[in-house]
């Protein structure tokens, strides 16, 4: 099981919406990724595998945390699905 | 439950905005009228797109200009904003944005169940086929009303 941080700037919009769409793509596929969710001060300490947020974050984070999946648009479920399936693979493939 | 943070004040449909700025400052307005927020809580919205990149634009055509709670969030509350001509927030996947959904939000846990609902309103065709055509904020209220108690009924 992976770890997942989603966050957001203020850790109170963007992040939460996202978390109901990312946990509704990882219930429907069944994918080994646990959620939580917070602000840009929760990336300090944080022990998980990967943070998920908004794309014109991801970019700042890239450097910082184990691997950044940056998600353009909420609502499309493909784009994420596709966006942690390549997560997963690339896990896979170590 | 959403229809507890949106009321008829909160809701501004069809503004003159000149550009994104503008947009998101008419679209908090009536939340700081309403002492949902504090002025300088619009002004953290605007400060973190200029310093992080226009992501509050969340999908096709709509964004949810929110700052940090401590930057003058009073009370829970969501505003809808509908503009008459789209502005371009820079969000190359996302823009033009129509509609803007402004969120004061004190703590997590109190406003989950309402952004759960509005996740499903993002999706909701007829939704945003009413906010194109209607300039009457209680025909809004209305139809989100019906829609969460619809949904309240089914479970």
């Amino acid at each position: 099981m992976y770890k997942a941080l989603v966050c957001c700037r203020a850790g109170m919009g963007s992040s939460m919406l996202l978390k109901i769409k990312a946990d509704q793509v990882i219930g429907e596929n069944q994918f080994p990724i646990q959620t939580e969710h917070g602000n840009l001060d929760s990336l300090m300490g944080f022990d998980g595998d990967l943070v998920i947020t908004m794309d014109d974050l991801s970019a700042e984070l890239k450097d910082k945390v184990p691997y950044a999946l940056g998600i353009r648009n909420i609502m499309d479920k493909a784009e994420m699905k596709a966006k942690m399936e390549e997560y997963l693979a690339a896990k896979e493939g170590k | 439950m959403l229809n507890n943070l949106i009321s008829e004040k909160l809701v501004k449909l069809q503004i003159e905005a000149g550009d994104w700025e503008d947009a998101v400052r008419e679209a908090a307005q009536p939340l700081v009228d309403e002492n949902k927020i504090k002025e300088t809580y619009v002004d953290d919205i605007i400060k973190g797109v200029k310093e992080m990149g226009p992501y509050i634009v969340l999908t096709k055509h709509i964004a949810l200009p929110h700052a940090r709670p401590e930057a003058g969030a009073l009370e829970t509350a969501i505003g809808i904003a509908t503009l008459k001509t789209p502005v371009e927030f820079g969000n190359k996947d996302n823009d033009p944005v129509k509609y803007l959904f402004c969120l004061s939000a004190r703590d997590t846990e109190e406003h989950l169940d309402a952004l759960a609902e509005l996740v499903k309103l993002f999706e909701d065709k007829e939704f945003f086929g009413l906010l194109d055509r209607t300039t009457d904020a209680s025909e809004v209220i209305c139809y989100i009303d019906r829609k969460v108690k619809g949904r309240e009924t089914d479970v």
